[in-house]
């Protein structure tokens, strides 16, 4: 009798058996499995039925497919959006991928055609597609206002796509932020004024005359005149205009951790301050602001003699 | 010294030079201002190229040097070969228009009688002390009530007052030789002063009191423009401090300027209190610090507390408190530099001017272009090098009016702007563009600005005055009989009669002009108190 070889088919080779079974290791290892995890998982398959059946669930668009620094990667993919992708093709998906990948910065078209290596004219007529089927939206940039930047539907915008607390609908709030301006001087004067008039020694006097920024910051919450939450990161920048104004300034002491309103050990301290020197002398005679200074020379037709700044100055 | 006669081109500019001739003229006239300015343009000259070059006739030349020489407007150096070339001092000419605050300043240390010793003196250039005494004490009885006078003594008294100070000081003077040269005498004398004779009052004993004059008939208003060289009056005894002359000591009165500046700033920033122990560390650093160094010496908090005013009664735990946050305020004009004595401190000369002057500054941008690009002016000193986005991030402004605001202050240059190429063609599309200003060119453009501006203002009073000239004239010929009248004992009737002369619109002119030649006085001073400021930051 010869011997017949006998091929053992293994009981679970069924093409359906093997792709339930990759679904599942998916599901336990949501970040991804590798090609090697899956041939451990099922030694007995061979190579080929392995790449046919993640084909076919790549195809299905049931799973993932990554690059990682070891190698490729499988991954579920979230049913919800697996129902929504059904209809596009790969390109779309690639677009999608850099999209969401830019998190809540959003992307510039340009950069998805770096990242996409796809022609120009494909990369628009894929966002137009995903823009219509409602997955991704366009964001005007506050940096540069012709500048679209793409992102997944459902994120908020990051502050520095939209310019954060001070800018409403890419306009700079002029007014809110003169209002937070004076507001914030305001504050700042009537303690120092308080700290001026309660006479106790020079170092209480001085100390209680400065405010921290949390202070300041809780201040203006409490007034209540802002619709957009404030920061106190965003109360320190108001701050900084009052310094550039010369009406207030600022000093850093350190801070125990921990203490209300530090910051890495450090708390900024502020107060209003007068300027040191009164208006110069320059600026209280007219040629000191004129706007035709240079043209003005004795014999000329703007001269001293004849000027009319000077006569109104003088009858004044 | 120099072998080779130096002439150097004037390197003032043209709004300097036009500022000094109009003050030479309107001190000295025509023949000195046409000499002084030739000086100031040229360089230094000798006698016969000032005459052939200006035209005028020698002995013009030589009364107008006189003059100047005298004032401290022009210096001379005799050189080899025996040539004596006459120098212009231009900055000392520009010093003029600082003269009514030296008067009042002395007015307000050493009241009415330092006040007038510091006006003979600016007035006449150089005076012996003798002389200046029995000036002062004369116009000092005229203003007393009948039948008192001022005495010598106590006009002397504050003389000696002011040398100790340094406020006035000897001239340099001819060097006594011992043995008499049997050479023929220099061109020129070369005067010498001794550091330790130069606040040395002479010994005198002046004994006598003010008189009175009886008409006026040379009062100190109304001086003849051109001014001679002052002989000492033709008195018939010997003049006891014959050739010790005095004159004002004009760099002591800039100390106390810079002084008073930087005082009332601390008050302006911290308050009272802390300002007088400024001003107390600066009194007693008035001798022993020269007025470039950059940091006072050293004062001990023990020191300081004993040199307090008499009147300011806080305890020395108060005083260490002050001086401690004087050192800790981010004013930086005192700083600690020593822990013996109690501490040791100092006051930072050097950054008080530096931040008086970009004060200076910041008032001129803000007083100009408004708030906003003050704000964005103070921004870009902070922070040295700022990008327009930058610039807009950080000042809150929005980006149209930052960059329109940003601009003006270019072309104004207030602002200068610093290109770093990213790439090695400098395309502007791949160079960073940075703001800075440079507080050094723009303090220089600025006292350019001072300067015109003042002559400006001259030149208007001047035309006020010239508008009027035919009321005034009639104005000073009704007083000039009203004072005759007064003196022949005329009735009030017949005064009144005169006074009626000027008529009632004719009375409301010169009021105005009165008032608008004062407010273009008080103009100049104003903008040369700016000019101080920022002079004192180079």
């Amino acid at each position: 009798m010869a011997e017949v070889k006998v091929k053992v088919q293994p009981p679970d080779a069924d093409p359906v058996e093997i792709e339930n079974r990759i679904i599942e290791l998916c599901h336990q290892f949501p970040h991804g499995i590798t090609d090697q995890v899956i041939q451990n998982e099922m030694p007995h398959i061979e190579a080929q039925q392995r790449a046919v059946a993640i084909n076919r669930l790549l195809s299905m668009g049931q799973l993932d497919l990554l690059r990682s620094n070891t190698g490729l990667l499988y991954r579920i993919k979230d049913s919800q959006n697996a129902g929504k992708m059904k209809g596009s093709d790969n390109q779309e998906k690639l677009v999608y991928q850099i999209i969401e990948d830019a998190g809540n910065k959003g992307i510039w078209s340009r950069d998805i055609r770096y990242k996409s290596n796809l022609p120009l004219t494909e990369i628009n007529k894929i966002l137009k597609n995903l823009e219509s089927k409602k997955l991704i939206k366009a964001v005007k940039s506050v940096a540069a206002s012709k500048k679209k930047v793409y992102m997944l539907y459902n994120l908020q915008p990051d502050r520095s796509v939209t310019g954060g607390a001070w800018y409403s609908d890419q306009d700079f709030e002029s007014e809110f932020v003169e209002v937070l301006n004076q507001q914030c001087f305001k504050f700042l004067q009537s303690k120092a004024e308080t700290a001026r008039e309660s006479k106790q020694n020079p170092m209480i006097q001085r100390n209680s005359s400065f405010a921290s920024s949390h202070e300041v910051w809780k201040y203006i919450c409490e007034l209540g005149i802002s619709k957009v939450e404030l920061s106190m990161e965003d109360i320190e920048t108001i701050l900084n205009t009052l310094i550039y104004d010369g009406k207030v300034e600022m000093t850093i002491i350190a801070a125990k951790e921990g203490t209300v309103g530090s910051v890495d050990g450090h708390m900024k301290l502020y107060r209003a301050v007068s300027p040191i020197i009164p208006p110069t002398g320059l600026v209280r005679a007219p040629c000191g602001l004129c706007p035709v200074f240079d043209d003005c020379h004795e014999g000329g037709e703007i001269s001293p003699s004849n000027c009319i700044y000077m006569t109104e100055w003088l009858e004044f | 010294m120099d072998e080779i006669a130096l002439r150097l081109p004037s390197t003032m500019t043209q709004a300097e030079i036009k500022l000094c001739s109009l003050l030479l003229q309107e001190h000295f006239g025509e023949i000195v201002e046409k000499i002084g300015v030739h000086l100031i343009r040229t360089g230094s000259q000798p006698l016969r190229v000032i005459a052939h070059d200006t035209g005028t006739s020698l002995d013009q030349v030589k009364k107008a040097l006189c003059v100047l020489i005298q004032h401290n407007l022009v210096s001379y150096q005799v050189h080899k070969r025996g040539v004596v070339e006459y120098e212009a001092q231009c900055s000392r000419v520009l010093r003029m228009l600082r003269y009514p605050r030296y008067i009042y300043t002395t007015k307000t240390l050493y009241s009415d009688t330092g006040e007038l010793i510091v006006e003979e003196l600016l007035l006449n250039g150089k005076l012996t002390m003798s002389a200046v005494v029995k000036k002062v004490a004369d116009r000092l009885t005229e203003t007393m009530e009948d039948g008192k006078t001022m005495d010598y003594a106590e006009v002397s008294n504050t003389f000696v007052r002011l040398a100790d100070t340094h406020f006035v000081q000897r001239c340099p003077s001819v060097p006594t030789t011992e043995n008499s040269d049997p050479g023929p005498p220099p061109p020129a004398p070369t005067l010498v002063i001794n550091e330790k004779d130069m606040y040395l009052v002479p010994k005198l004993s002046l004994i006598g009191k003010g008189k009175r004059r009886r008409s006026s008939d040379e009062d100190a208003a109304g001086e003849p423009k051109a001014k001679r060289p002052k002989h000492t009056t033709d008195n018939k005894e010997p003049i006891p401090d014959d050739g010790i002359y005095w004159q004002a000591n004009l760099d002591r009165f800039h100390q106390h300027f810079r002084d008073q500046a930087i005082v009332s700033a601390v008050a302006n920033r911290m308050d009272q209190t802390s300002s007088e122990i400024v001003r107390t560390m600066l009194r007693m650093s008035e001798i022993t610090t020269s007025s470039s160094a950059p940091f006072t010496q050293p004062l001990s908090s023990n020191e300081i507390f004993r040199s307090l005013p008499v009147g300011y009664n806080i305890s020395k735990q108060v005083l260490d408190q002050y001086l401690t946050l004087l050192a800790d305020d981010p004013l930086e004009f005192v700083g600690k530099s020593g822990d013996s004595g109690g501490g040791m401190y100092v006051i930072n000369l050097h950054k008080a001017l530096a931040s008086l002057a970009t004060a200076t500054l910041e008032s001129v941008v803000q007083e100009r272009f408004g708030s906003r690009c003050a704000r964005i002016f103070r921004l870009v000193l902070q922070k040295k090098h700022l990008e327009q986005k930058q610039v807009e991030d950080f000042a809150m402004i929005p980006a149209k009016e930052a960059k329109d605001m940003l601009y003006k202050m270019l072309s104004e240059n207030f602002m200068s702007l610093q290109e770093i190429p990213k790439t090695p063609d400098h395309a502007p599309s791949r160079t960073f563009y940075l703001y800075t200003v440079n507080i050094l060119s723009a303090a220089r453009m600025l006292l350019h600005r001072c300067y015109k501006s003042i002559a400006n203002l001259i030149e208007r009073r001047q035309f006020e005055t010239k508008e009027n000239k035919r009321l005034l004239e009639k104005s000073q010929r009704v007083e000039a009989i009203i004072a005759s009248m007064q003196a022949t004992g005329a009735e009030e009737a017949q005064l009144q009669e005169i006074e009626e002369m000027i008529t009632a619109p004719e009375r409301q002119q010169l009021e105005t002009l009165k008032r608008n030649v004062n407010k273009l006085d008080a103009s100049e001073i104003q903008v040369d108190e700016t000019i101080f400021l920022l002079e004192s930051y180079h």
